[in-house]
């Protein structure tokens, strides 16, 4: 009996002294963690409907689940233009990659960001790499950058017809001298050794845009049939 | 004296790494950009040297047979401590490290001093055992992060190193990490086998 008891007494204790201790740090962390969670929401729909005001969340069912999806409106040359949001996710390289999505009502894309994703560091997880202007020597001299960048491979694709077919292509980091002919012809460049990770995101466009399809219509129908005519 | 040479073991003698040969999964997979490597090196330091001193603190009271489940509870304790404040201080750092934080709990450095140095020694020492320890292994990772960053991303703590330079990708992939990592361990032996 007694070697039972010791084992179990010196054991319990720690681990009751670890949970304690946990539970107090958790507390002190914890509404600190969720207001970053919230903050990151409105950061990511101020990214991805630029420009947008009145931003509502509604709900939607699919396939018996209720999915938000955010609806913001903006003036374009006089008339007002509906812009959505919302969130799409496929499984990359190890675990999902989950990002929020805003297309215009002709379903081009306004921007796009990964909330959430566990890619391999170094390569997948790339996707959230910001490349700073600045060189490792302007650096060192001290020079500031002006602003915080958005990662390149979110940014390339604002812009971009997510109706029509998105092509991967291997044409390393999206720069400034290759993206205008990325964007003509409706082609994503994918990250160097992470071509999964690339796909899966364009992969969770095209099937959030599928399934989203029905709620995204024009602000004004009447306008719309004039210029037909 | 005796308390130095507990510290300097860790860096050269016994780099847990290099010589010993344990903890190569956060090796390779922090060690593609130095930013990442430094964290790690600050996170599993911090672990190393507060498990030590729980551990070498209960060492009297410990019965042997359940000592494995005892230092666990103490390292996953410290290693979620770890992961928390991150997760409110430094969330970039923490996304950047992800999975590794962790698996920081399976770290076989850390369960490794525990059981062989500090549930023999006081703790003293064994503070200089933890520090020691997990210096060795952070500069080897920064060591290693720094090829990497350099000749396999053409960048580095973020930064473009070389204007224009047409990067060696495969090194910022696992291979690459093998690769960079035999030549260390051929440069230490060399060192050593010269000294001797």
């Amino acid at each position: 009996m007694k070697n039972l008891l010791k084992p179990t007494i010196v054991l319990g204790t720690i681990a009751l002294i670890s949970g304690i201790t946990l539970a107090a740090l958790n507390t002190i962390t914890s509404s600190r963690i969720e207001a970053l969670s919230r903050d990151k929401e409105q950061r990511a729909l101020a990214q991805v409907l630029p420009g947008y005001t009145n931003i509502v969340e509604k709900e939607k069912s699919i396939n018996g689940k209720a999915a938000s999806y955010w609806v913001g409106e903006k003036q374009i040359d006089g008339k007002k233009q509906f812009g959505y949001a919302f969130i799409a996710s496929k499984s990359g390289y190890s675990g999902d990659v989950v990002s929020m999505i805003g297309v215009s009502e002709k379903l081009i894309i306004e921007g796009i960001f990964i909330l959430q994703q566990t890619e391999t560091p170094g390569l997948g997880s790339r996707a959230e790499e910001v490349i700073s202007d600045l060189n490792f020597w302007d650096f060192l001299a001290g020079k500031k950058e002006a602003e915080k960048k958005r990662p390149w491979f979110q940014r390339q694709f604002t812009g971009l017809n997510s109706a029509a077919e998105m092509k991967i292509v291997k044409k390393g980091n999206w720069t400034e001298s290759n993206k205008d002919e990325l964007l003509k012809n409706n082609e994503i460049t994918a990250i160097t050794g992470a071509t999964i990770t690339t796909s899966a995101v364009k992969r969770s466009i095209e099937a959030a845009v599928n399934d989203f399809k029905d709620i995204i219509k024009p602000a004004d129908d009447g306008v719309d049939n004039e210029t037909i005519k | 004296m005796k308390l130095l040479n507990e510290f300097t073991k860790g860096i050269w003698k016994k780099n847990p790494i290099l010589v010993i040969g344990i903890g190569l999964c956060p090796v390779l997979a922090v060690t593609s950009s130095v930013t990442n490597a430094l964290w790690m090196m600050v996170a599993t330091t911090f672990v190393l040297v507060c498990s030590n001193i729980l551990v070498s603190a209960v060492k009297s009271i410990t019965p042997g047979h359940i000592r494995i489940p005892i230092f666990i509870t103490i390292i996953a304790t410290f290693v979620i401590v770890v992961e928390l404040v991150l997760k409110a201080y430094q969330p970039e750092v923490y996304k950047a490290l992800g999975i590794f934080i962790p698996l920081i709990v399976v770290n076989c450095i850390i369960l490794g001093r525990a059981e062989e140095f500090a549930s023999k020694n006081t703790i003293i020492p064994s503070i200089a055992d933890g520090l020691g320890m997990g210096l060795g292994f952070g500069l080897t990772l920064v060591f290693l992060a720094f090829f990497r960053e350099i000749l396999g991303a053409n960048t580095l703590l973020g930064y473009t190193f070389i204007p224009g330079m047409q990067p060696a990708t495969a090194l910022i992939m696992a291979p690459g990490g093998f690769i960079i990592l035999g030549l260390m361990l051929w440069g230490m032996n060399k060192i050593n086998s010269k000294n001797n």
